[in-house]
């Protein structure tokens, strides 16, 4: 009596087993399948939905648009999701199972440095090329691999723009107090602006990190708080961002800027925070102020592709869309230049990639990152982003020093 | 010495809280030998709760601690009879694995509901502070350590001194001797976990204030209810207390120690929870039952 329930099960996992496609379904049916394992829940799991939108978005237009053409023939395209949790681990078995059960030709990126770092692994060790616009740290691309390419400006340059910025006010911020979270991105983005700073004759008067997994920093705010400096920065994420500027004003901490190198630019900090996110600035990938004309194929100027993203997705585009689209349109670029779907030929295109989009250039140096992009810097004001460095692309001007909390 | 006492506040501060989370936690534990992994969900969706009574019907936080204490409460309850009494009897890794199912089932339910947005619960007073002695105090965390106290005392209270509260205990003592004694106890087990659920939901109410909402955002405070309660010892509200406020304040003096290994120099604030385990351990050997535990027979 025991036994036939199991018995069932076993059958019915068997009869699943067989009816699931064997053998390549890559390609099938005139589709380049892409394959992604991303933040859908856990830590990172706003960036992560960011990320598939941004992918998402390049999809829809490219299947609207009759598809990309390689050597004559023309392909719908596909993307095969997972969800990684935002476990570093959990994202390289998926990209594992990507590749191997799922049989997608290439990869696009995860959300983060961590993941983006244990899936260019697999992607190396399977010989798939992997394009991402989410992994800025630069340790991913000081490992030798062939096979992983970044869109974005590395994690060290992400608070430059903020310290360039405040250097060329009148009279220019002297001091500089950093706090960032432990991961790799992080301690990347707080050791570039130290450096930054070390270089540029403005005094690193604190410098220090707390766990990822933080659920209290007052402490930390009281260390750098008895510094007292210029300039405040964090490198970290969305959700210390939050916590960070929380507990500034908590403790009263008076700055005459305060700079995150993630928070700012996605509406949910300001949303969140209400006024007190008024006049913080945030390092950004890309804004919709920039002025690139694009090459054809894709929406050409940053303002098309936000419209683009607020008919779809109703909220205003982030960079975290704009990097994630990016990392597709090296592919589309990438394929169409090798005129082949064969990864060693697409691997090669995407190594001599150079090409202007909305989103900036893309171009790789021998390491696979794209040193050729600059960042820009948004400030939120009365609640809206503006962007306000470098002063080419900025639609507005720095607000600097910055009031008193409670004048926001 | 003012970054001392300054570190000396931000630890009790923080460690009411982590005190308000354990003691749910503890409770489901130490009186019914459940390791609730559901336990930071519970505490997410009493965060989402208050944001939601926040955001929509501007609710003010402190107002809806009873809301979420009895919805949670209601919850847990409910998962506990229906549920978790259907394995009463299986090995303790069934009864785990429900636990951690039910937790990612409402860890995405609450990102369908909610989506994965960041969320805030930013009260026309948050952030105010006042300054004595060259420390700052926040209104709001000062509250929130106030009404975790508060909590704390009122459950100590009820556990000792109503018919229900002592029932739990004999429980807890004896499962065989207290039902001989006319007590109820798939009752009185629906009950501890609902209490573990609603304190859980009143843990969610307070972090609400100081920290983002979002769907992932109880699991970092489960592993700190497990290591609070180790620290304070099983099973009793003074141990989540103590252990709370002795993890708060290791945490903040930690942040601020630096020292170097030969030629490496090491900051302590990224070491927060390593020192803190560190803690943790030397209590352990020291005292195996925790800070307040009683050797059990």
């Amino acid at each position: 009596m025991q036994l036939r329930p199991i018995a069932a099960l076993g059958a019915l996992i068997l009869a699943a087993g067989l009816a699931a496609p064997s053998g390549p379904a890559a390609a099938a049916g005139d589709t380049i399948v892409f394959g992604s394992p991303v933040s859908l829940t856990g830590s990172l799991t706003k960036e992560g939905h960011l990320t598939q939108e941004g992918y998402e978005l390049w999809k829809n237009y490219v299947n609207a648009h009759g598809g990309i053409k390689v050597g004559g023939k023309t392909y719908n395209v596909d993307i095969k999701y997972y969800d990684d949790e935002s476990k570093n681990d959990t994202s390289a078995q998926l990209a594992e199972r990507l590749i191997d059960q799922d049989h997608v030709n290439f990869l696009l990126g995860p959300y983060g440095s961590g993941t983006s770092f244990t899936v260019a692994q697999i992607a190396e060790r399977k010989k798939i090329p992997m394009v991402e616009g989410n992994g800025a740290a630069e340790k991913i691309f000081n490992q030798g691999f062939k096979y992983t390419f970044g869109v974005l400006s590395p994690a060290r340059r992400y608070l430059e723009g903020i310290l360039q910025m405040t250097k060329a006010q009148k009279p220019p911020a002297q001091t500089v107090g950093i706090t960032a979270a432990s991961d790799a991105f992080s301690q990347e983005v707080a050791q570039g602006a130290a450096a930054w700073a070390n270089a540029n004759g403005m005094k690193v008067v604190y410098n220090n990190k707390y766990p990822d997994t933080a659920t209290d920093v007052s402490s930390i705010i009281s260390a750098l708080k008895a510094t007292n400096p210029d300039v405040i920065l964090n490198a970290g994420h969305l959700q210390d961002a939050l916590l960070v500027q929380k507990g500034l004003k908590e403790q009263n901490v008076m700055a005459k800027a305060y700079g995150y190198s993630v928070g700012p630019d996605t509406p949910d900090f300001a949303s969140s925070l209400g006024k007190d996110a008024n006049d913080v600035f945030g390092g950004a990938q890309w804004s919709d102020a920039v002025k690139y004309k694009g090459a054809p194929g894709f929406y050409q100027t940053a303002q098309e592709y936000a419209k683009a993203i607020d008919a779809a997705y109703h909220h205003r585009a982030d960079y975290h869309n704009a990097e994630s689209t990016a990392a597709c349109l090296a592919f589309q670029y990438a394929i169409q230049k090798a005129g082949s779907l064969d990864t060693e030929k697409v691997r090669d295109a995407l190594a001599k990639l150079d090409v202007t989009t909305f989103y900036g250039i893309i171009k790789f140096d021998s390491r696979g990152i794209n040193l050729y992009k600059p960042m820009v810097v948004n400030q939120i004001q009365n609640g809206r982003l503006t962007t306000v460095w470098p002063a080419l692309t900025a639609d507005g001007k720095p607000k600097y020093p910055a009031p008193p909390w409670g004048q926001r | 010495m003012h970054l001392f006492a300054q570190d000396l506040v931000n630890g009790i501060l923080a460690g009411g809280i982590l005190a308000v989370v354990a003691l749910g936690f503890s409770l489901v534990w130490g009186i019914m030998n459940i390791i609730n992994l559901a336990h930071g969900a519970f505490l997410m969706l009493g965060a989402y709760l208050t944001y939601q009574l926040f955001a929509s019907f501007h609710v003010d936080p402190f107002l809806s601690l009873p809301i979420s204490f009895v919805v949670l409460f209601a919850l847990g309850y409910l998962i506990q009879t229906y549920l978790i009494n259907w394995v009463a009897r299986a090995p303790i890794l069934t009864i785990f694995l429900l636990t951690f199912g039910l937790s990612l089932l409402m860890v995405n339910i609450a990102l369908i509901v909610w989506t994965g947005d960041q969320r805030g619960v930013t009260t026309a007073y948050s952030g105010a502070n006042f300054t004595i002695a060259d420390v700052t105090v926040p209104w709001t965390k000062l509250f929130t350590l106030l009404a975790a106290l508060a909590i704390t005392g009122i459950m100590q209270l009820w556990l000792t001194r109503s018919k229900t509260g002592r029932a739990i205990r004999a429980t807890s003592m004896d499962i065989g001797a207290a039902q001989l004694s006319g007590v109820r106890v798939a009752h009185i087990y629906a009950i501890v976990y609902g209490l573990g659920a609603g304190l859980a939901g009143v843990a969610g109410t307070l972090i609400s204030l100081s920290y983002a909402v979002n769907p992932g955002m109880g699991d970092p405070f489960l592993i700190k209810a497990f290591v609070v309660c180790v620290l304070g010892g099983l099973g009793s509200v003074e141990g989540a207390l103590i252990g709370g406020l002795v993890y708060g304040i290791v945490e903040a003096f930690a942040t601020q120690l630096d020292f170097t290994i030969g030629t490496q120099h090491i900051s302590g604030s990224g070491l927060q929870d390593a020192i803190a385990l560190v803690v943790l351990l030397i209590v352990l050997i020291v005292r195996p039952t925790g800070i307040m535990g009683k050797a059990t027979a």
